[in-house]
């Protein structure tokens, strides 16, 4: 039974890979305008109202985006470039998502540097009362021979 | 050895930052969005005005101009703003000009907005598609752009002109009295 773990685990995560190989490596079929309009659109803040995207909005502005996307669209130019068009006239802020690439690192950066300034911090704490405890001063050679004759002299 | 001196490390290391992200967060104003058209060249500008012409930015290079992006409905920040737009148009007659941008707004309904509040005689283009305001990258009026004679955004002013705020903006123009 133990001799079989080792194989079994190999066969598994051999699965797994070729499965994850299979998803990445199947050809994802071609949008159709439309959903590529769609999803721009879905990225872009709608300028008219709060916390909606040109996708979900029904307002005028949104409108004139999801029209101004198809044209672009037509014209041939990519995801990239139409997100690019709207950023030159209203700025980073109409972008759902930021572009900045710090902005996805920062995050994780800083919690990953809390942590392991919290760590050094608990660790050096346990050492200093680990210290303390040890470095405890006994009682003066004196007191103690004291005591011991005391209880000599109890005993005897 | 009671407390360790990282603490005292520590402690503003992870403080400070965050009390610092807090206040300057705090005083933003979420509404204050930056233009990106600020030291660009205005966008061409062109289509139907409200008195039937059609009119393009474009011939307006050469002077100084205000593009004011505004709507009836808009009130009353629109209706308070209307009177600062008159007086600058006026005083500055022959060296300043103004373009009225109609945003998600009815001819007729702008119309009767300057029966009303007085017309000052300058063009407005007419936007049913939106597209002008998507140019300008406009969120809700009023919105004015200041542009120099050269057709350079010089600044951009996200709700109603007072008086002040329109003769230091004109003064960055180089119009003033």
């Amino acid at each position: 039974m133990k001799g079989l773990a080792l194989p079994v685990a190999a066969a598994a995560l051999l699965a797994l890979g070729a499965l994850v190989a299979l998803e990445v490596l199947r050809p994802t079929p071609a949008l159709s305008p439309a959903e590529q309009a769609q999803q721009i659109a879905a990225l872009l803040r709608c300028p008219d109202c709060q916390a909606l995207s040109v996708a979900e909005s029904h307002t005028a502005a949104a409108g004139a985006i999801r029209e101004q996307i198809g044209e672009l669209l037509a014209q041939g130019r990519n995801a990239d470039e139409i997100k690019q068009h709207f950023v030159d006239r209203y700025g980073e802020w109409i972008l759902l998502a930021p572009s900045a690439a710090f902005a996805w690192w920062l995050p994780p950066l800083v919690v990953a540097t809390a942590l392991a300034i919290l760590t050094a911090w608990l660790l050096a704490g346990r050492r200093a009362r680990a210290g303390t405890v040890e470095s405890k001063p006994g009682l003066p050679a004196a007191d103690r021979q004291r005591i011991r004759d005391e209880i000599e002299r109890l005993d005897a | 050895m009671r407390l360790p001196p990282l603490r005292w490390v520590v402690l503003p290391i992870l403080l400070v930052p965050l009390a610092w992200l807090l206040f300057t967060g705090l005083g933003r104003d979420p509404r204050e969005i930056p233009s990106p058209l600020v030291g660009k060249p205005l966008p061409v500008l062109a289509g139907a005005t409200l008195t039937g012409e059609t009119f393009s930015s474009t011939s307006l290079l050469g002077t100084p101009f205000i593009v004011n992006a505004w709507a009836s409905w808009c009130i009353p920040a629109c209706v308070d703003e209307h009177p600062v737009l008159m007086d600058a148009a006026s005083r500055y007659a022959g060296r300043l000009a103004v373009l009225g941008v109609l945003y998600q707004d009815t001819p007729d309904d702008a119309r009767r907005f300057l029966v009303r509040y007085g017309d000052g005689g300058w063009p407005h283009l007419l936007d049913a598609s939106g597209r002008l305001a998507v140019e300008l990258g406009v969120t809700g009026p009023p919105e004015t752009f200041f542009v120099d004679a050269e057709g350079i955004v010089i600044a951009k002013q996200i709700g109603p002109l007072t008086l002040e705020t329109m003769a230091e903006y004109l003064a960055d123009l180089g119009l003033s009295e």
